[in-house]
């Protein structure tokens, strides 16, 4: 078999293409092999080509000993790949970890600077705090080494254990500080302790506040660019503490000024504005001159250079102004909104949130068609229609051989050649561009819109450019769009026409696409059949609607879809049929049963369909449409010239008043909160608690029954209260209506009760549109009707429903976030500060520590005599035993050393709870231990029954 | 802090991935492949910066930089200044340009190890440690030197000579 070499595994992958994945498996069988070799350079090379392999996503995870082999080697080049493969295939839960400690604390000792310095860079990969615990003894010495390299990235790794482990602050922060104050020192040590400070700065600001005039200093001499901008960083996160740094910091405005570094320039405008400077200063004329300056510098990279990176910031920057000095950042709306059309997406989609705080009455027009072109005339490239992306996709994790000697060899320093193009649009920034525009439009109860008309054209428009549906789960963007066509259609009275037009016109649409099988816009259905039966009266052709509704191929439609279908069907089929002023005639009887009959036959297949809902809705409407079948064929007929025969009543007055009776208005979602029934009805079903007494119970059922009594009585004509003894439903619309459907002169719609809502539009909260603020266009005067809930005082009553969820909802935590929550609980400040009963409480775990000192000693000796009778029997495991022993104590004492007593409180009482456990002799006092103790202890209980099995 | 390194050449190949928080070796790919999906769909006369919210969470920023046929990616957090990761990803090429003399995508690819040591002179436990490419050299061929004479055998040579023999 002949030994490959790295070299050669990457030339071999090159040479097999098309059949990398078997040429793959067997080279790491190969790896496997080689790796369990007695021969190091074997090993080591193996390793590395399975370091190779994993970067295109071969775990290597099984071979985590064999790394811990390698990086103990002797030789260098051989401890570098060992090393090498820890960084990128160890975690912290890594179980060789344990066995790594002793390794990593002796190259830490290393006389050999690089040897050193590759075990301080490979730490923050694999750190856990058992190991930051144990290791932070041999870092602390390296702070002082004499070469700097290894000064900085001693401190960098400390940081990085003060992540997992904040107790590591409390003996280096004082190390760290004579470094950074000392003036000697090199200079990229102290720019790495800024760098460090400035990460621990927003955690934890209070802690440095005290080093801020030796960081001024620091900024004022101003050698170098990278720790000036970390400086600025942390400044930025120091001055809303102390507010008269504030003073100190205006000579930033020079730096402006003079800096030809863009970056530093960049971190400048961002210090003044995120340290609250502008606002600390605002109303003086320094403040002024710094808002103005900074706005000024950020138009300037927005316009005068070309630069996409410089504009991109400058957005940021702007973004982040705009909080506090909104009508400074408006001044400036003509270079932003021109950003919104950058040929760069991110430059869009800064330039986008920007632009919402910039729209009035005036441009919202002007902007939201731009957004529109955007949409129309770029193309849906999405990243999978890619042919490269689409195999990286599909076999991502097979490096595959090389089709590009040509371009593979070309320097990569070379000028790349610009090509001009409008770029494709990718789906997600199609949702954000859509989402934008309805919350540009609706935002403030639609304050800035004034021609609603066009609004709807937007809207219809949207659905159209509605990008695929997104895979996750959640509410789509074609379903937000679609809610809000619907929205707009009960709210603003006068456009239901036009709503209802739209609807029509997208159900066709909808028709031509199903057949082309493309569903982007299918999220919107729901609410677009729904405007289409809601204000069926209104559809300029109900018939073809009802036509489009049927259609056979909708039943592949989703559900919730088919669900709104179903709903939809029968209030244009009313729209259709209800007139009372015809004559039934015979044409018009044949023509009402041949609908029905289309309907029923749609229906059919439908309460056979595995939604509930709808099949639910297919069989009620179902037995409705053959009760209508019968009453038609019944009732007599006329011929067309003959005198006025009444329609049946069904058709006229029962089914429609199944639909007609409400007229549709926006509900405050509070409102649900304040209706009597449901609250009441959710009192008495908590009432039933399993931890009440039986004695109570009884005491209770009276006064419970009276009240239901009292409840039934106020809710008797309720429809919508069902009352628990089932005698509900005698005043039912449904019932009514079949009561009039059978003869029953006595029908009154009116009588029907519903909750207390105002019927009458006029009653409603509405807010005319601004329309005095547009005077060119003299326009239709819109009414925009307010959410009625039940309490008008609701303050929240009269918000839109948000169709955009709120940012702070979206943000969740960050993938690659570190959770260093515990670094803020840390006190950096031991002793100085601390109060008297600070104090106390320390002297007492002190006290605690001691007697658990003493307390584990008793028990060791304990111990000790008895694994010493152990020992007359079985030999070779009391060997075993005294080994571990002296682990758990040099473990213990290392620990009292070290921490404390500083164990959360609740830590405290769960570790006794175990110990009490595995001691049951009880002893267990209240002992504030770590982990390690905590770890020491088990190999005890363990070896305490291991000694009663050998009594035995 | 700097959260993640990556190298990806335009047809989606991983040249190199370094990540400072630990992720698991399928996450790290599919990371790194809708970055390229994103990378490779932007024109070449836009910015440098890519909106990552929807890929790496809140608060991170990604600066790439396109040399030839090679993306040279960074992640990073509001901790850093977007401008000077730019700066640092020259850093790292002309760091990797004076190493290698005229450096190409094959170089990187024979010599992903050494790599991997010019990045970990750059940047340590995501903080920057180095940006100036001279002293990185330095402590570059410190390494090289001491690797030599630890060790006669060399696991990869340092120029690729047999390249074109193949």
């Amino acid at each position: 078999m002949f030994e490959k070499d790295v070299l050669q595994l990457i030339r071999g992958l090159r040479a097999h293409k098309g059949q990398e994945r078997e040429f793959i498996q067997s080279a790491l069988r190969e790896c496997r092999k080689e790796i369990k070799s007695q021969d190091m350079d074997l090993k080591a090379i193996a390793l590395l080509k399975l370091v190779y392999l994993e970067m295109f996503g071969h775990d290597m995870s099984w071979a985590s000993f064999n790394v811990l082999e390698v990086m103990s080697s002797q030789k260098f080049v051989q401890k570098r790949v060992g090393y090498l493969a820890a960084v990128q295939s160890f975690r912290p839960d890594t179980e060789v970890l344990m066995l790594a400690e002793n390794l990593l604390k002796k190259d830490l000792g290393n006389t050999d600077k690089n040897t050193i310095s590759l075990a301080l860079s490979t730490l923050p990969h694999l750190i856990n705090t058992s190991m930051a615990n144990s290791l932070l003894t041999d870092l602390l010495p390296r702070l002082s080494h004499s070469n700097p390299t290894i000064r900085k990235k001693t401190i960098v790794t400390l940081y990085r254990l003060a992540l997992v482990y904040p107790e590591v602050l409390r003996p280096s922060w004082p190390k760290i500080k004579e470094r950074l104050l000392d003036e000697n020192e090199d200079p990229s040590v102290t720019a790495a302790i800024v760098n460090v400070v400035c990460e621990l700065g927003w955690r934890r600001p209070h802690d440095f506040l005290p080093m801020a005039p030796r960081f001024f200093d620091l900024l004022t001499e101003g050698q170098n660019n990278w720790m000036s901008i970390k400086i600025i960083k942390l400044f930025s996160v120091l001055t809303p503490l102390e507010p008269r740094l504030v003073k100190k910091l205006l000579p930033l405005t020079q730096l402006i000024k003079t800096t030809p570094a863009m970056s530093l320039l960049y971190e400048c405008i961002n210090g003044i504005i995120q340290g609250g400077i502008m606002e600390a200063a605002a109303g003086t004329t320094e403040g002024d001159e710094v808002a103005r300056l900074c706005i000024s510098k950020l138009r300037g990279m927005l316009v005068v250079q070309n630069d996409p990176n410089l504009r991109y910031v400058a957005l940021l920057a702007f973004a982040k102004i705009t909080t506090s000095h909104a009508s400074l950042v408006t001044e400036h709306q003509d270079v932003i909104l021109e950003c919104v059309d950058d040929l760069d997406i991110s430059i869009r989609t800064r330039a986008l949130d920007l632009a919402i705080g910039m729209i009035n009455e005036n441009n919202l027009q002007i902007v939201v068609d731009r957004l529109l072109r955007q949409l129309r005339t770029s193309g849906t490239v999405s990243a999978v229609d890619d042919p490269d992306n689409d195999r990286s996709a599909h076999d991502g994790v097979v490096p595959i051989a090389e089709d590009d000697e040509e371009d593979a060899q070309a320097s990569i320093r070379r000028t790349n050649q610009s090509k001009d193009q409008t770029p494709p649009l990718p789906d997600h920034y199609r949702a954000l561009v859509i989402e934008r525009i309805v919350e540009m439009c609706s935002e403030d109860m639609y304050a800035r819109l004034v021609d609603f008309e066009w609004y709807i054209d937007v809207l219809v428009n949207l659905i159209k450019q509605c990008p695929a549906e997104p895979s996750n789960t959640g509410v789509s963007i074609s379903e937000r769009v679609g809610a809000e066509l619907l929205n707009v259609a009960v709210r603003v009275k006068a456009i239901r026409p036009e709503a209802a037009a739209a609807a029509q016109s997208l159900l066709f649409l909808e028709d031509k696409d199903s057949y082309t099988g493309s569903d982007r816009s299918s999220g919107a259905l729901t609410a677009i059949s729904f405007i289409a039966g809601e204000f069926a009266s209104l559809l300029p052709d109900p018939e073809a609607v009802l036509t489009s509704l049927l259609h056979p191929n909708n039943s592949h439609l989703a559900s919730k879809i088919l669900a709104s279908y179903a709903q939809a069907v029968p209030k244009v089929f009313v729209a259709l049929t209800s007139q009372e002023r015809i004559s039934w005639t015979t044409g018009r009887r044949s023509q009402v049963t041949l609908l029905i009959a289309r309907i029923v036959h749609w229906l059919e297949p439908l309460t056979l369909h595995p939604s509930l809902q709808v099949q639910e809705r297919a069989v009620e409407f179902l037995e409705l449409f053959r009760l209508a079948d019968e009453a038609c064929k019944g009732h007599e007929t006329v011929e067309d010239s003959s005198p006025f025969m009444e329609p049946p009543l069904l058709l006229t007055q029962a089914i429609p008043a199944l639909f007609s009776s409400m007229e549709l208005n926006p509900i405050a979602p509070s409102a649900i909160h304040q209706a009597r029934p449901a609250a009441e009805l959710l009192e008495s079903h908590t009432q039933q608690s399993y931890q009440s007494s039986s004695l109570s119970d009884k005491v209770d059922v009276e006064a419970r029954q009276r009240k239901r009594a009292e409840r039934r009585e106020r809710n008797k004509d309720d429809p919508y209260y069902i009352d628990p003894d089932g005698r509900s439903g005698t005043s039912t619309p449904m019932g009514n209506a079949l009561h009039s459907a059978v003869g029953d002169e006595e029908l009154n719609v009116d009588d029907i009760p519903v909750m207390e809502l105002k019927l009458d539009n006029g009653h409603a909260v509405s807010k005319p549109a601004k329309q005095a603020a547009a005077p060119k266009k003299p326009k239709r005067h819109f009414e925009i009707a307010g959410d009625e809930t039940l309490s008008t005082r609701d303050a929240s009553s009269t918000s839109l429903p948000s169709l955009v969820p709120s940012r702070q909802n979206q943000a969740k935590k960050g993938l690659m976030g570190i959770d260093s929550s515990g670094l803020s609980a840390l006190s950096l400040e031991s002793g100085g500060n601390r109060t008297t009963l600070d104090i106390e409480a320390r002297a007492r775990e002190e006290e605690e520590m001691a007697r658990a000192i003493r307390e584990v000693e008793r028990l060791r000796l304990a111990m000790q005599r008895r694994t010493e009778e152990v020992q007359d029997t079985g030999e070779g495991e009391s060997i075993v035993v005294k080994r571990k022993k002296k682990k758990v104590r040099s473990a213990l004492l290392e620990d009292n050393t070290e921490a404390g007593g500083n164990v959360d409180n609740g830590d405290v009482v769960e570790k006794k709870k175990k110990k009490k456990k595995k001691k049951p002799e009880g002893e267990a006092t209240a002992v504030a231990q770590t982990n390690e103790a905590e770890q020491a202890e088990q190999p005890k209980a363990k070896k305490k029954e291991k000694a009663s099995d050998c009594f035995r | 802090m700097i959260r993640a390194v990556m190298v990806i050449n335009t047809q989606g190949k991983h040249r190199l991935a370094k990540f400072y928080d630990f992720q698991p070796v399928e996450k790290q790919q599919e990371l790194i492949r809708s970055i390229y999906g994103v990378l490779c769909s932007r024109a070449e006369n836009v910015s440098n910066f890519i909106e990552a919210d929807s890929i790496f969470g809140p608060d991170t920023r990604l600066v790439y930089k396109h040399f030839a046929t090679l993306y040279f990616v960074f992640v990073f957090d509001s901790c850093e200044n977007e401008l000077a990761m730019l700066d640092l990803i020259q850093v790292f090429v002309e760091t990797l340009d004076r190493c290698f003399k005229n450096v190409c995508e094959l170089d990187i690819v024979f010599n992903f190890n050494k790599m991997h040591t010019i990045l970990d002179e750059i940047v340590v436990g995501g903080q920057v440690m180095e940006t100036s490419s001279e002293e990185v050299m330095k402590a570059v061929d410190e390494i090289t030197k001491l690797e030599k004479s630890s060790n006669a055998i060399s696991i990869v040579p340092k120029s690729i000579s047999g390249r074109q023999g193949r």
